[in-house]
């Protein structure tokens, strides 16, 4: 038996973890510790642990039949050619390299690559540096007071640690959020407008949120805003494995955010979508609605190292080697750029031979290594936290929680993993007042439907209900629903 | 002809690994050996990637069984799952070859097939960790370093322009840097329960360095050496009276300072206190299951006890899981530390484990992974 090893790192986030994946003569594939990784010292997560499971393999497909990856690009070079109304997306969940080589293919079509980050566009390029670059993970051991806007359990599971550290170096945690943290030595559900004088954060302090393709911009101003006031310094957690290599390779191409270009699609003035290992089934809150939407496009023209759900409805899958086995690097949330040793050029070339047959240049892997390093690397080689440089900022009220049915919105389960969270959480107020029954089910009912769930009693605010998973009556990230006992 | 019993000391006949492997290349030659001899069929060894790191393979190449590198304190893996289902020879500490022989009990190893060069071990360090501890206290780059080696109560690195630093693995652990706390209360310094013995305590004069003190174990031992000597891959002689007078003077030390750091890890909690005190350590469980996974003496598949009355709806104060975790081990646990090493939340989970298991086990004067024969208390209960 042959193996190969490949050192990697987890796809689940941006917090950049390193990990080993050993790969049988049969594609088997495994996942062990890799000790020696600063971000995480080996340490995973439940989505790491079970990334054998995320690594199924994309087969190259035209009009639903399998294809050669030659016959692949080439029917996508037939697509492309002359093609209007050509929207690329890459949310930063390949190396920093390929998302470079898909920025050629969109030049040579006239166009730009959109990472989905729609709150980037919502908020002065003086603050981008603050919000694309994290702070060096080991600061947050040595914060003297920690505001959280995240739940590291189910969010950024390996955030938890570092808060025990400094817990333990003698920081006090709030928490922001939906649900009491255990983590946090006070727990609050307060509103904006409330955050500087409740939190109590100074220059000693740090904010850790995260921006993701659903943020509302005016909570990410919001937040920029407190960290102005009180001096804090702000981490903005990401949900893709290159999100912060993708962002800075992006900046300033005018990009649009994913909701704008499903919007776009329904409007019509979007007409074909290129993919970059982003599948907006599973990126927007209801595939359903998105799967209608993606139904309406002329060209659907997919470029993945895995298998997902958008590759069924896609006209041509430009199926690539596994992220683990490609040759290139990626950008952590604190700006630690980390190299994969995969040698995989696969997709590198399938998109140069793509991008020749668009009339655009050809490339290699050397060559867009060489650009990555010279443009973001150099500037961000040692973590180091960008002050703020922004001005406070006007804020509208936050457009999220119009629905009692929240989805805690959570980078890995978005991939569909398996997992046993089905089900919801609510508070011992609701159980009483719907007559909920012990081991029973509550029926949720929206205009997408009824679905009887189990629940779990936690502290949760009054009349809310929290989901880990995107549930089928959810229509966004918050949904209005009634609830009734089963 | 090699004997149960011997205490030799040896060294690898090739100079280039004489000099690459640590003390005298020994353990490579006699693995390599083994593969070339057809003792074996696979090896398990760490290949080198840097001096923190090394990843376990295993392999049929001979090359990359003398390419792979020796003993390395701060790569603090467990081997024991990659022998398993195979017949392989392999490298071992301590705790390596006691999950060996508890996978063996478990039918996963057929210990026949499996051969063990146990390696002695005072305890191994975080590859993180150990980078910090070098700029911090000893203010040397961790990039300069080409070789460590614990003696004589001191942590000693050797950096590229030849020198070397040692500073007291005490002052080290007081500083919050040196060992992982599972190595700093093992007791079990010589690997007396694999087929050899090896180590450098023991070996003086004109060889300290450049060879390995050897104890054969038993007969499988005898046949790994004679393999070897027979190869022409290495060179032994008897160990001198005053050489394992040395070996005993250290294992007893080391055992000694296992025994007083016990104490200290382990205080008391009252018994009032204790069911909260298991429950403020779990809390932060994310459930990721990490632990069983990497847990070398774990022999259940995905379908385990402690998985399958765990659900996250279930709101326990402390889950199923670990419920049935902290009962199944803790007649097999071996304190090898691995479960907290690769734990997202940093619970000292070992320790946990540790808190029933040494109990446990001391009552009923069994300790696992020392024999092959001697079933775990619990399971011969169950049987009765």
């Amino acid at each position: 038996m042959k193996e190969m090893i490949y050192r990697t790192v987890c796809p689940g986030c941006n917090m950049g973890c390193g990990l080993y994946i050993r790969e049988d003569d049969e594609g088997n594939v495994a996942v062990d510790f890799m000790k020696s990784s600063p971000a995480n010292l080996g340490k995973l997560c439940r989505f790491g642990m079970k990334l054998p499971h995320h690594y199924t393999k994309a087969t190259s497909m035209v009009d639903g039949v399998e294809a050669s990856m030659e016959d692949a690009i080439q029917a996508a070079s037939g697509k492309l050619k002359g093609a209007d109304n050509v929207a690329m997306l890459s949310v930063g969940a390949t190396t920093s390299e390929e998302h470079l080589a898909f920025t050629r293919i969109a030049d040579a079509l006239g166009t730009v690559v959109s990472t989905g980050m729609g709150a980037y566009g919502e908020i002065p390029s003086e603050c981008h540096p603050a919000v694309g670059m994290g702070i060096p993970l080991e600061d947050i051991e040595q914060a003297g007071r920690i505001a959280l806007f995240v739940d590291p359990y189910t969010q950024y599971p390996l955030l938890v640690r570092r808060l025990k550290a400094a817990k333990e170096n003698g920081a006090s945690i709030v928490a922001v959020g939906w649900q009491d943290l255990n983590i946090a030595d006070e727990n609050k559900y307060i509103n904006p407008d409330q955050y500087e004088s409740e939190l109590g954060l100074d220059s000693d302090s740090i904010i850790i949120t995260d921006v993701h393709p659903h943020s509302d911009p005016e909570q990410v101003k919001n937040l920029l805003n407190l960290a102005l006031m009180t001096g804090a310094r702000i981490m903005f957690m990401k949900p893709f494995v290159d999100s912060t290599g993708a962002q800075l390779l992006s900046k300033g191409t005018g990009q649009k955010g994913l909701q704008e270009i499903m919007d776009g699609i329904n409007e019509g003035s979007i007409k074909t979508l290129v993919t970059l290992n982003s599948d907006p089934l599973e990126l927007m809150s209801n595939s359903t609605d998105a799967a209608g939407t993606l139904e309406k496009l002329d060209n659907l023209i997919v470029i993945t190292s895995r298998y997902s759900p958008v590759n069924n409805m896609a006209n041509v899958v430009i199926g690539t080697e596994p992220l683990y086995a490609k040759a290139g690097s990626f950008m952590n949330v604190e700006g630690q750029m980390v190299k994969n040793s995969g040698e995989g050029t696969e997709g590198i070339d399938a998109m140069s031979t793509l991008s020749q047959n668009l009339g655009g240049s050809a490339f290699d892997f050397p060559a867009l290594h060489n650009e990555v390093l010279e443009s973001i690397v150099q500037e961000y080689t040692k973590p180091k936290y960008k002050e703020l440089e922004c001005k406070l900022m006007e804020t509208a009220a936050a457009g999220d929680g119009k629905g009692n049915l929240v989805y805690v919105y959570n980078p890995f389960m978005w991939f569909d993993q398996p997992d046993d969270n089905d089900f919801v959480m609510v508070n011992m107020n609701m159980v009483r007042k719907l007559g909920l029954r012990k081991g029973g089910m509550i029926a949720l009912t929206s205009d997408a439907g009824t679905l009887n769930i189990r629940y779990t009693v936690r502290d949760v605010p009054d009349g809310l209900i929290l989901a880990m998973k995107k549930l089928p009556v959810a229509t966004g990230s918050t949904t209005e629903v009634a609830a009734e006992a089963v | 002809m090699v004997s149960v019993g011997d205490m030799l000391v040896g060294y690898a006949t090739d100079d280039d690994v004489r000099k690459r492997g640590a003390s005298g290349g020994l353990v490579t030659a006699v693995l390599a050996a083994a593969l070339e001899k057809g003792l074996v069929e696979n090896v398990v060894v760490l290949k080198h990637i840097n001096e923190y790191e090394a990843v376990p393979i295993v392999t049929d190449d001979v090359e990359e069984v003398l390419a792979s590198t020796g003993s390395m304190h701060s790569v603090p893996v467990n081997l024991a799952k990659y022998a398993v289902g195979r017949n392989v020879a392999m490298p071992a500490k301590p705790c390596d070859t006691q999950a060996v022989i508890e996978q063996a009990k478990r039918q996963m190893i057929d210990l026949d097939n499996t051969y063990i060069v146990g390696l002695n071990c005072g305890g191994s360090m975080h590859p993180v960790t150990t980078k910090k501890m070098l700029a911090e206290m000893y203010d040397i780059d961790p990039d300069d370093v080409v070789g460590e080696e614990i003696e004589k109560g001191k942590l000693i690195f050797k950096t590229k322009d030849g020198k070397e630093k040692a500073i007291s693995i005490d002052e080290l652990e007081e500083a919050g840097f040196g060992r992982r706390i599972s190595c700093r209360f093992c007791t079990l310094k010589i690997p007396v329960n694999a087929d050899l013995a090896c180590g450098n305590w023991g070996v003086i004069g004109d060889l300290a360095g450049s060879a390995t003190f050897c104890q054969v174990m038993n007969e499988k031992g005898a046949k790994l050496l004679d393999n070897a000597i027979e190869a022409g891959r290495i060179e032994v002689q008897p160990a001198s009276d005053k050489a394992l007078g040395i070996r005993e003077k250290v294992n007893g030390a080391m055992e000694n300072l296992g025994k007083t750091w016990e104490e200290k890890v382990f205080t008391g909690i009252p018994d009032e206190e204790r069911m909260q005190y298991y429950m403020d350590q779990m809390a932060d469980c994310i459930n990721c299951g990490a632990c069983k996974e990497v847990c070398p003496v774990c022999a259940c598949d995905e379908d385990s006890k402690c998985t399958m009355f765990h659900s996250l709806v279930d709101d326990y104060k402390m889950s199923m899981y670990h419920l049935v975790r902290l009962l199944h081990l803790s007649d097999s646990c071996i304190a090898c530390g691995q479960c907290s090493d690769v734990c997202p939340s940093d619970i000292p989970i070992t320790l946990l484990q540790s808190r029933f298991a040494i109990p446990a086990q001391r009552r009923r004067e069994y300790t696992p992974g020392m024999n092959v024969n001697d079933i775990p208390p619990y399971f011969e209960v169950m049987l009765k």
